[in-house]
Parts: structure tokens; sequence; C-alpha cells
């Protein structure tokens, strides 16, 4: 009897100590409104992502912070170039939060190619282009947009928030936000907190765009 | 007295959140079929509200521009903020519970070392926005390159003082070992002492002497019942505490840019009180089962000092994960991001 009572308040007790540790999963602290563009050359091939990711106010003032311009609360884009230069080596280190998979196959994708940022109505947005490393023409493509550590929340806004650009007319490209139904699939509950490895917590939070040409 | 009384101002302020948030649609966005995610019960729901909370609290900084009794909201939501966010990762619930079960620390000090960390935390937030960015004009890579040495900092120093816990309480459980002999199978577990820790262990009143578990005269349990001491709790503050919150920042630095850096600092310490209310919560509950464990355990004959020096142990143990986790990445806490 006071065996199990005891067992049950030691059970208690570690439930106390593990339960805020293990369900104590990450939040975004920034958040951004993205649209993306998958650019098609004329051969109907697939050559790379353009995004356009707009920061929140907090965060937009947040990186602003200490750039100097010539007049107060305006900043041009070459006033912004060191800044957009930081953000995309610091995005490095995140894969760019863009995960390409070509018929099943992780494909890689290159550094960023044209990127700039522009501030307008107190929103900073970066612009930045990710060249495929080889260009293809896969049957299915996928594409991933999150942050596995969730410290970025990825929201596509808008009616139209991922176009392709020069695609083959065939190309069916379908769109999945989180928690669209898909996504849940994959969902984590309280159920798991013990499983140590969160890292790839993030993942039910993917934005997940699907393009299919025959 | 004072104790039901806080008690009760604890649980009307929570009715009071929660009835408020209840009131409103659950998640906030106006898109249909909710496009918040679908993460399980209570945890998706705190994230759901805390987001919210932070995202309103840019709008309100910039209304208190101009109407000075926004001010107000803004400190009530930093405050509500504080509370549901602290449900999230760091802010040291973890560290805090298991050093106070570790170290027989009582609710009360439990409830001290919360509010003192929380305090900390905000200071800290205040102290590198207001020199690197007020005071140096410093640019935001700047700033967060602090935070990520303050953040490394601290994980390190939490690793050093679950070292240094595991040292003492490793002692006090092998000593309880040889007092019951009938447990041989648990003596290897006891093998786990930190080598690294031995340089804290000199000048300490509980010192062990173990040589492959033959002799050990550390200090007999009672010994270490006593209070843990206030140096070994300004430890645990300060490894806590050192770490700033992300989201604390991000405010200050907002609401210096909009010329109201005296009401983020303000917004700072409440979102500090909320988070200290939630930490305290914790520690009081794992001290209550810890005390709980302790009773039943008193009935046994021997073994009840064996298993309290176990648990003891084991949560020492757990400080030492948790701080190694968090330096080599092993558990994916909230990470500062510097983009």
């Amino acid at each position: 009897m006071v065996r199990n009572r005891l067992r049950l308040v030691l059970g208690a007790l570690l439930l106390a100590v593990f339960v805020p540790a293990g369900s104590a999963q990450a939040h975004p602290h920034v958040w951004i409104a993205a649209s993306s563009e998958l650019i098609y050359a004329p051969d109907g091939s697939i050559t790379g992502v353009r995004h356009a990711w707009s920061f929140d106010e907090m965060f937009s003032t947040y990186a602003l912070q200490g750039i100097e311009t010539k007049t107060k609360g305006i900043y041009s884009r070459e006033e912004l170039g060191p800044l957009a230069q930081t953000n995309v080596e610091s995005l490095k280190e995140f894969d760019f939060f863009t995960f390409a998979k070509a018929d099943g196959k992780k494909t890689k994708l290159l550094e960023p190619v044209d990127y700039f940022l522009e501030y307008k109505d107190a929103v900073l947005t970066l612009h930045f282009t990710l060249p495929l490393k080889t260009p293809a023409k896969p049957k299915e493509l996928a594409l991933e947009v999150f942050d596995p550590a969730f410290f970025i929340d990825f929201k596509f806004e808008g009616a139209e928030p991922v176009k392709l650009v020069g695609a083959p007319a065939a190309c069916q490209m379908q769109f999945l936000r989180p928690g669209d139904g898909a996504a849940s699939a994959q969902k984590l509950g309280e159920s798991n907190f013990l499983n140590g490895d969160n890292s790839n917590y993030g993942a039910m939070f993917a934005n997940k765009i699907t393009v299919q040409c025959p | 007295m004072a104790k039901c009384a806080a008690a009760l101002a604890l649980v009307l302020m929570f009715d009071a959140v929660l009835g408020q948030l209840s009131a409103q649609n659950p998640f906030g966005a106006p898109r249909p079929s909710g496009s918040e995610p679908h993460v399980g019960g209570v945890v998706g729901w705190l994230l759901a509200k805390q987001s919210e909370f932070y995202r309103e609290m840019s709008s309100t900084i910039r209304a208190a521009k101009s109407d000075g009794s926004a001010v107000w909201t803004l400190l009530a939501i930093s405050f509500a903020y504080g509370i549901f966010h602290a449900a999230g990762p760091g802010h040291g619930k973890a560290v805090i519970s298991s050093y106070l079960v570790a170290n027989q620390e009582t609710a009360r000090r439990g409830i001290i070392l919360s509010f003192a960390s929380a305090l900390m935390q905000s200071l800290v937030a205040v102290l590198i926005v207001g020199v690197g960015a007020w005071l140096l004009n410093a640019t935001a890579k700047t700033m967060c390159g602090a935070e990520r040495a303050v953040e490394i900092a601290s994980y390190a120093l939490i690793a050093a003082f679950g070292a240094r816990l595991v040292w003492t309480k490793g002692g006090a459980f092998i000593a309880a070992l040889q007092a019951a002999p009938s447990a041989p199978a648990l003596v290897l577990a006891a093998h786990h002492h930190d080598h690294g820790s031995a340089r804290d262990h000199h000048g300490q009143a509980n010192h062990v002497h173990d040589e492959h578990c033959g002799h050990s005269h550390g200090p007999d349990p009672i010994q270490l019942a006593g209070p843990g001491g206030w140096g070994r709790g300004l430890s645990a503050i300060f490894a806590v505490g050192i770490r700033p919150c992300s989201g604390a920042i991000l405010v200050l630095v907002f609401a210096l840019a909009q010329g109201l850096f005296w009401a983020g600092i303000a917004a700072t310490f409440l979102m500090g009180l909320g988070t200290a209310i939630t930490v305290a919560t914790i520690a009081v509950i794992a001290v209550s089962a810890k005390d709980l464990a302790q009773r039943f355990s008193a009935g046994r004959e021997g073994g009840g000092a064996l298993i309290m020096r176990g648990v003891e142990f084991a949560a020492a143990g757990l400080v030492l994960l948790f701080g190694a986790g968090l330096l080599f990445g092993y558990i994916a806490a909230e990470r500062v991001t510097c983009l």
C-alpha cells in the first residue's frame, strides 16, 4: 500500500520535473510573411526559388537598429546592403529555411543571388533567389519552407503567395499551409514530450509546396 | 495568512486571464480552418496565446506614443505574455525545479529563487539593450552576438552547477547506499560522479573521498538536509538568470526606436514578473511532490533515506544533463537565431 503510493508520488515528481522540460517547445519570436516564386527555364526545368520575406514590425525595427542613414527613417537599398549581406550569410546556417526534394530526392540549393532588402511602411522585406544546383525536370517537386527550431514563424499570406514563373502549362501546383490537413498527420502531441529529439519540432509548421509536371 | 492571500491572488489572476482568453476565438486569426498549426492541447493553446500577446505588444507600444493610457495595456499584455511565455523552454523552470529537488529546498525558497532569476533575466535584457543599443548604438548583429555569447555562458554555468550538485549528491547517495547494503544493483549507478567538478569540492563541508565506491566519509543525510546555503542558491539564480529572453530584447529595441524606452523597460519587468509566477508555480509543484515522497518513504525501514538520496542524486544529474544538453545543442531549446 505504502509502496504503491510511494511509487505514485515518485511518478508525480518525475512528471513535475520532466513535463516542463519536455513540453517546453520552442515558440516563434520572429514572424515572416512570405511569398515565393518558382522560376522555370524556357526548356521547362526549374532553376530556382525566389523568396520575398517580410519581417514583422518588431523584428524589422530590431534589425535596423544601429544602421546609419542619410535621412532618418528612410533606408535606401544601398544603405541596407550590408544588412542584406549579413542576412543571407546568417541564413546559410539554417539552409535558408528552404528544403527541396525532386522526385523524393533531396535537391541542393546554391547560395542566394540577387539579394536585397527594402523598407516600406515600417516593414523590412528580404528578397533573394536560391538557384537549384542543377536545374531539373522532376515529375514531382516538393518544397518546404519552415524553421525546424520554430524561432521563426513563416506564414504565406495573400491570395497567391506561391507562384510558378514560366512553368510548362501542364504543371500543377499545390500549396499546403501548416494545419491544412496534410501537415497534421505528423503532428506532435504532448504524448511524445519525453522524446529528447525535438530538433525537428518545427516540421509541423512547414509550408508545403508541391509541383507536379507530367 | 499572507501565504493564503498570495495563493488566492494568484488563482484570481489566472482566472481573470483565462476568462478573458476563452472569451476570444481560441485561434484569434481570422483565416478559415485556422492557419494556426494543430499542436496538441495545452501546449498548442499556450503557443497560440503567447504569440497573440507578443504581436499585440508592438502595436500597443506604437499606440502609447500618442496615447499614454496604452502603456497600461502594454503592461497588462507584458504580464500575461510573461506567464504564458514561461511555459515554453528556457526561463530555468527545469533547472530550478531539479535544483530544488536535489538540494532539499523549501517551497518558499523555490519561490524566491524563481523571482530572483526572473528579475535578473529582465535586468540583463535591459542592460544589453541599454548599453548596446542606447549607449553604443550597436547594430542588431552585434547585440545578437552578445546575446549568443551570454546564452552559451548560461548553459555552461548550468552544466558546471549541475556537475557540482552531482558531486555532492553523489556522495550523499553513496553514503545512503552503505547505510542500506541491501541494494547492490544501485552501486553501479552511483558511479556517475563527475571528476570535472573536483575544483568545486574543496572547502565544502561534504567532503567525499570515493575510491571505486569504497571509502566514503561523506556527510550523513541529515547534515545535507539543511538549507543549501545562499551561496548555492545565488549560483542557481546567476546560471539561470544571466540568459535574457529574446522576446524582451526585441521589445526593448522596438520601444527604444519609438522613443519609449522607459515603457519597454517597464514591460520587460512585468514580463519577468509573469515569468516568475509560472516558474515559481512549477517549482512549488516539484518541491511539494518531493515532500510527499519524503513523507511516504519515511515510514519505510532504511530504504526510505536511500530512495530520497537517490531522487536527489537523479535530480542533480538532470541539472547537469540539461546544462550539457543545452550547451551541445542536444536539447533544441529556444536558441538565439541571429539573422
